[in-house]
């Protein structure tokens, strides 16, 4: 199996199962024999670079594409035989989300809305509500090709939200997005996970999945290089400890750092930034504090000691370089 | 159930976007101006009734069809479907809707002209063209009849072409020399030819839309 510790470190039951699913477009093997469980009520963030497969996997899931080897289910249902079932449990925003030009806002919830099983009376009362949710109420009714790209979006993630699906699928969601529509975006995808919707979500824009996702995935080259929360990942990933040192007051005593123990290297990258580099052994805490004491004792002036971790964008790196390099 | 509102829904976009407006205005007016114009050319005045029909038999079917692809390509291309495919709906009934609105569009447009053309004749002649009337009525089912084909060909050709282009060749090409089957039974000649043509069209129609639908059901979005 090509995925790497795909298991989620709580007990929740797996809402979504992805076995050694593969699918190839003409010569090109778009997925690799990927294997996924995210479980109920999880929000989970999908990272690769483009043509990993991440669309290619979201379309699986939710029935766009049928011709695939493997094993696909969703709250217990099999893609594609009981595709008409999932259609009921989920909501999706594609890539490229497209309405029909003469449609408004209120127009392409209403039949999205009846489409996806609603009531008339249900699609009334819904409506304000998801408007309100993606901060839309005043446009809608609007005509869609008259909103801007980002507005669309919204109008994208209000009709994957209308009918209260139990699984939702973005597909980028955040792409095209300024700050603030992210923003909101990002607490829309937050609330939603409170409320026990499993999310399953693309993004190119690392911070944004580091800020919402309770697991994450790394996808290259069609294959799954890494899932585990933002910590496990970190924890996982063998790249040097560094100690950081920011110093107060400019000092050639921090050399004298050099002959701490498990200390591999001392530099000053910056004035008044120094970076120690541990030994791949070293106890980390025991360094800080060890340095703490030789800094106390030199009487050198410092702001702050930070034990710098990987973030998610060195873990990102590292995976699909390692995956190019495959 | 959805069926229907997929069909309501396709008749609302087609009265939003004013394609209803440009085909109940445009088909009459095209063909009162064709009257008037073959009437300052030849100085021979044929009713308004024969021109209409003629207008609707020769242009409905083309209208229809490229309707058809061109719609279904254009929303195919911008991924439009996904939004529908991945609703508890069946495929079939999205490419159902798509011709059943188009069609009951061009033929409420083909009724205007040909009503139109009666009034017209009312008002000029001042008498209600009886006995023209009945060929008249004949001309149309099998002109619905050709229409009913030409739709069809145009939801198969809309599946099936990879761009606009393609689309509106293959239904000049193709679509409107398709349409033309359900006139075997009146070029042989045969009796209750008009009914053989009605019969022969639904079938006709009713295999292609068949052939559409496994295209449907089959393409990857």
């Amino acid at each position: 199996m090509a995925s790497v510790n795909s298991n989620n470190s709580n007990d929740s039951k797996p809402f979504v199962v992805l076995r050694e699913v593969s699918k190839n477009y003409f010569n090109f093997r778009a997925l690799d024999n990927i294997s996924l469980e995210i479980n109920e009520g999880e929000i989970f963030g999908y990272i690769g670079p483009n043509g990993a497969g991440k669309t290619t996997t979201m379309k699986i899931l939710v029935g766009l594409i049928s011709d695939f080897q493997g094993e696909v289910l969703i709250g217990g249902c099999r893609i594609p035989k009981q595709k008409e079932e999932i259609h009921k449990l989920l909501g999706y925003l594609p890539q490229n989300v497209a309405f029909q030009e003469w449609r408004t806002v209120n127009h392409a919830l209403t039949t999205f809305g009846r489409l996806s099983g609603l009531t008339a009376k249900q699609v009334e009362s819904r409506i304000p509500e998801v408007l309100n949710l993606v901060s839309l109420s005043d446009v809608r009714h609007k005509k869609i090709s008259q909103l801007s790209g980002g507005m669309t979006q919204k109008v994208g993630l209000a009709q994957a939200l209308l009918h209260e699906p139990k699984l939702i699928i973005l597909d980028e969601p955040l792409g095209g997005l300024d700050p603030l529509s992210r923003h909101q975006f990002k607490d829309v995808i937050l609330e939603l996970g409170k409320r026990g919707t499993t999310i399953l979500f693309s993004s190119h824009i690392l911070s944004d999945v580091q800020d919402v996702a309770d697991r994450i995935g790394i996808l290259s080259r069609g294959r799954i290089r890494q899932v585990g929360t933002l910590n496990e990942l970190k924890t996982r990933m063998s790249i040097q400890k560094t100690i950081e040192v920011l110093l107060s007051q400019a000092s050639d005593k921090w050399q004298e750092l050099r002959s701490l123990r498990d200390v591999k290297s001392v530099e000053q990258v910056s004035p008044g930034r120094i970076l120690a580099n541990l030994d791949a052994n070293a106890n980390a805490d025991e360094v800080i504090n060890d340095l703490i004491q030789s800094i106390v004792r030199l009487r050198i002036k410092v702001r702050g000691v930070t034990l710098l971790s990987p973030s998610l964008d060195e873990i990102y790196l590292k995976h699909v370089q390692e995956g190019e390099n495959a | 159930m959805k069926l229907s509102l997929l069909y309501f829904d396709e008749l609302k976009g087609f009265y939003k976007s004013k394609v209803m407006l440009f085909l109940w205005v445009g088909l009459p007016l095209v063909a009162v101006l064709f009257r008037f114009i073959q009437y300052g050319s030849t100085g021979q005045a044929i009713s308004f009734t024969v021109i209409s029909a003629l207008i609707v038999s020769s242009l409905a079917g083309n209208l229809a069809a490229v309707m058809l692809a061109v719609s279904i390509i254009n929303e195919k291309n911008r991924h439009v479907y996904e939004l529908f495919l991945i609703r508890p709906i069946k495929r079939r009934d999205i490419v159902l809707a798509k011709f059943l609105s188009v069609y009951t569009c061009v033929a409420v447009a083909s009724l205007i002209a040909v009503s139109a053309g009666v009034v017209a004749d009312y008002l000029t002649a001042n008498a209600f063209p009886a006995t023209i009337l009945n060929d008249t009525v004949q001309s149309l089912t099998i002109s619905l009849s050709m229409v009913a084909v030409s739709c069809s060909a145009g939801v198969l050709i809309g599946i099936g072409a990879p761009s606009v282009l393609v689309g509106a060749i293959l239904v000049l090409y193709g679509g409107n020399q398709i349409s033309v089957i359900p006139l075997v039974p009146t070029m042989l000649n045969l009796p209750e030819a008009s009914l053989f043509t009605v019969g022969l069209a639904a079938a006709v129609a009713a295999s292609l839309l068949v052939g559409a639908v496994a295209l449907f059901e089959r393409k990857q979005f």
